[in-house]
C-alpha cells in the first residue's frame, strides 16, 4: 500500500494495552484451491484478515453468507483440510506460544489446546450429542480426556458444571431425542465450556431455534463467559444476536474485514457503506418504513473484483475503489474502517 | 429401551417374531439334546437298520444303522454352529471393512470397495465347488466355515459403509474429531451403536444364507461328509437311495428341521427389520393406521 495510514485519534495500542489478546490474527489468507479435470479454481474465502479477540470479551463476526466467516472459524480451530489452504498470515494464541496457528501446530499440542483452552460450539450445536448415546456418554467421550480427573471426579465436575449452567443433573441419563432443541443446545454449550476454556469459538450457535430459546441460549453464553472470564468469538450473520451479545464487532464482506469497532458504536454509527446497509436492513419496533435491499449479489470469490470488493454494489464507489484495496483507517477509539469514500485521507 | 423390554414388546406385537422364536426354540432344543445322545454320532450299525418311526426310534433308523432322531440332533447342532460361525466371522469382516471404508473415504475406500465389489460379483457356488476339488480332504467343517465367511461379508460391508458415510458428516463426529478422539474411538463408540441394529438383522439373513449353501454343497457331496450335518444326512440318504427304498423318514425329518430353521430365522430377520425401521414400528404401535 502506497499511502500511509491516516491516524486520527489515539492509536489502538495505547487504549488496549492492559487487555491482552487471547488470539490475534494477522493478515490471514485462507484459500480453497481446487483442480477438477485441469480446471483450476482459487477461491479467496478469507483474504488478508487482521483482528484480535481480547481477554474477557465477546467479539462478534458478522457478514452475509459466503463472506468467509465459516472458513475463518475452520482455520482458527485448525480444521484445515484440502482444498482449504492457508496461504499466508499468522494466528497467535496466548495459550499456544511459538506457533502460527493450530493448523501448523504439532498434533500433541493441538490435542492439548483443544477443549481445554480453545473450545468450539459448532453450527447446528443441537446435533453435537450422539442420538443413540446418553448425554453422560457424550460428556465422557468428548470431555473426559481433557480433564485429568478420575471417573468419579469427572462425574462430580460434570454435575457441578451443569448446576452452574442451571441444568438438571438428570439430563445426563437422557437420550438427546428425549430433550427439547433448546435443552440440547444448552447441554452442548455446557459440554463445550466444561474445561473453562480461554477462548470459545461459537459458529452460528443459535440457528434453528426459535427466538425464545435463542434468548435463553444467548443469556447462557453471556453468563458463562462472564463467570469464567473467557473470550468468545461469536460468528453469526444475525445482527440481532450481535446487538444482544457482542462487545466488539467485525464486519466481513467477501473474505475481507471491512469495519471493526465497539458494537454499540457500529450499530449506532456505521461508517462503511456495506455496514450501513447491513444495519439499515434491521427491523426496529415502531419503524415501519420499507427496507431497501442491496442491489446485486456478493462477488464471486473465485474471481473477485479488483480493488475494494464491495465497489460493484457500492453507492459511493469512486474510481480509486476499482483500482486499490482500501487500507484500514482509525475512526475514534477502537473503530476502524476500510473505505476510501468515508476516509478521503486514505486515498493514494 | 432395555433389551428385555424390546423382546417383550416384540413378542407381544409381532406375529413373525413369535413364530420365529417358537420355530428356532424347537430347533435349539433339538440341538441341545445332542449332548444326551445315547449313540456316538459317527458310529454306524448301532441299531437295526431301516426301522420306520416307532416308540423305540421316534424318527426311525437309517440304512446305515443309525437312529435318525439322535443323528438329527447332532446334525442340527453342527449346522447351526456352522451358520453362527460364518455369520460371526463375516460380521466382523463386514463391520471392520464397512466402518473403515465409510469413515476414511478416499483411496482406502476405493481399494476396499473394489475388493468388496469383486466379492459381490464372484459366483459363489462354482467357487466353493472348486475349493472342494482343490482341497479335498483338507476341506473340513471349520475350513468351509472360514471360506464362507470370507465370501459372505461384502453386501453388508457396503450397507455399513453407506451408514457411516452419512454419520461422518454429522456434528457429533466433528465434535469427536475436535475433541481429539482417535479414528478407532470414533468408530467404536460413536458409530458402532448406529450400525449394530443393521448388523443384528443381517446376521439372521447371513446364517440362513450360509446354512443354505452348506446344505446344498453337502447334499451334492462337495463337503466333508464325516461331520454330521443336515445336508450330510440327506447326502447319505441319497447315497442309499432312501426314497427308492421307501426309507422316507431318513430324508423327511432332516428336511423338516432345516425348513423350520429357515422359516424361523427369516421371521426373526423380518420382525427385526420392521422393528429397526421406525416407520413400520410406528405403524405397528399405532395399530397399523399410520
Amino acid at each position: 500500500m502506497s499511502a500511509p495510514l491516516a491516524i486520527r485519534s489515539t492509536p489502538i495500542a495505547q487504549e488496549t494495552a492492559p487487555r491482552m489478546p487471547v488470539v490475534s490474527v494477522e493478515g490471514l489468507k485462507a484459500y480453497y484451491r481446487t483442480d477438477h479435470f485441469g480446471v483450476k479454481r482459487l477461491v479467496r474465502a478469507v483474504d488478508d484478515v487482521t483482528f484480535e479477540v481480547r481477554r474477557d470479551e465477546i467479539y462478534g463476526l458478522a457478514g452475509e453468507s459466503g463472506a468467509g466467516k465459516t472458513t475463518l472459524t475452520k482455520t482458527l480451530t485448525g480444521a484445515v483440510r484440502p482444498p482449504l489452504q492457508i496461504v499466508g498470515g499468522t494466528i497467535a494464541f496466548s495459550f499456544l506460544p511459538g506457533t502460527q496457528g493450530l493448523h501448523c501446530a504439532p498434533p500433541p499440542e493441538v490435542s492439548r489446546v483443544r477443549w481445554r483452552h480453545l473450545s468450539y460450539i459448532m453450527q447446528g450445536s443441537m446435533s453435537v450429542l450422539n442420538p443413540v448415546r446418553r448425554v453422560r456418554s457424550s460428556f465422557e467421550d468428548f470431555a473426559f480426556r481433557h480433564m485429568e480427573l478420575s471417573r468419579r471426579g469427572f462425574d462430580a465436575a460434570v454435575r457441578a458444571h451443569l448446576a452452574r449452567m442451571q441444568l438438571e443433573p438428570n439430563v445426563l441419563v437422557a437420550y438427546p431425542h428425549e430433550l427439547s432443541g433448546g435443552m440440547r443446545q444448552r447441554i452442548s454449550i455446557a459440554l463445550a465450556t466444561i474445561c473453562r476454556p480461554e477462548l470459545i469459538i461459537a459458529d452460528e450457535p443459535t440457528t434453528a431455534v426459535d427466538v425464545i430459546v435463542q434468548k435463553d441460549v444467548l443469556a447462557m453464553i453471556r453468563s458463562s463467559q462472564k463467570e469464567m472470564g473467557s473470550s468468545v468469538l461469536l460468528v453469526t450473520h444475525d445482527m440481532g444476536v450481535h446487538a444482544y451479545l457482542s462487545d466488539r464487532l467485525g464486519i466481513m464482506h467477501a473474505g475481507r474485514l471491512v469495519e471493526e469497532g465497539r458494537s454499540e458504536e457500529i450499530l449506532a454509527r456505521p461508517r462503511h457503506p456495506y455496514t450501513r446497509h447491513l444495519i439499515s436492513s434491521l427491523l426496529r419496533i415502531g419503524d415501519d418504513t420499507p427496507r431497501r435491499g442491496l442491489e446485486g449479489s456478493p462477488p464471486n470469490l473465485a474471481d473477485p473484483p479488483p480493488g475494494c470488493r464491495f465497489h460493484p454494489r457500492c453507492p459511493l464507489a469512486m474510481d480509486v475503489c476499482r483500482r486499490e484495496v482500501p487500507p484500514f483507517t482509525v475512526h475514534g477509539p477502537d473503530h476502524r474502517v476500510a473505505c476510501f469514500a468515508v476516509t478521503p485521507e486514505a486515498r493514494p | 429401551m432395555t433389551l428385555a423390554r424390546i423382546l417383550r414388546h416384540l413378542l407381544r406385537y409381532s406375529t413373525e417374531f413369535r413364530l420365529g422364536v417358537i420355530l428356532l426354540g424347537v430347533v435349539a432344543i433339538l440341538a441341545a439334546l445332542s449332548f444326551a445322545s445315547p449313540y456316538p454320532p459317527l458310529d454306524v450299525y448301532v441299531v437295526a437298520p431301516d426301522v420306520p418311526p416307532s416308540r423305540a426310534h421316534v424318527f426311525g433308523t437309517t440304512s446305515r444303522g443309525q437312529d435318525v432322531f439322535w443323528q438329527l440332533t447332532v446334525a442340527v447342532r453342527n449346522t447351526l454352529l456352522f451358520g453362527i460361525a460364518v455369520a460371526f466371522l463375516s460380521r466382523i469382516l463386514s463391520l471392520v471393512i464397512g466402518l473403515i471404508s465409510g469413515y476414511k473415504g478416499g483411496w482406502i475406500d476405493r481399494v476396499l470397495m473394489s475388493l468388496n465389489d469383486t466379492f459381490i460379483i464372484i459366483p459363489l457356488f462354482p467357487l466353493l465347488m472348486l475349493f472342494y476339488f482343490v482341497m479335498r480332504d483338507s476341506m473340513t467343517w471349520a475350513m468351509l466355515a472360514l471360506i464362507m465367511s470370507f465370501l459372505g461379508w461384502a453386501y453388508d460391508a457396503r450397507l455399513i459403509r453407506s451408514v457411516v458415510m452419512s454419520l461422518k458428516r454429522r456434528e457429533f463426529t466433528q465434535t469427536g474429531i475436535f475433541s481429539g478422539m482417535t479414528t478407532r474411538e470414533i468408530l467404536m463408540r460413536e458409530h458402532m451403536p448406529h450400525v449394530m441394529p443393521i448388523v443384528f438383522s443381517t446376521t439372521m439373513n447371513n446364517i440362513n444364507w450360509s446354512i443354505g449353501l452348506e446344505v446344498t454343497l453337502s447334499v451334492l457331496g462337495f463337503t466333508d461328509n464325516n461331520t454330521p450335518t443336515i445336508g450330510g444326512m440327506i447326502f447319505w440318504a441319497n447315497q442309499h437311495s432312501a426314497m427308492v427304498a421307501g426309507v422316507w423318514w431318513w430324508i423327511a425329518f432332516p428336511v423338516a428341521v432345516v425348513v423350520m430353521t429357515f422359516v424361523g430365522l427369516f421371521c426373526l430377520a423380518l420382525s427385526m427389520n420392521e422393528y429397526i425401521d421406525p416407520r413400520s414400528r410406528w405403524s405397528r404401535m399405532s395399530g397399523g393406521s399410520a
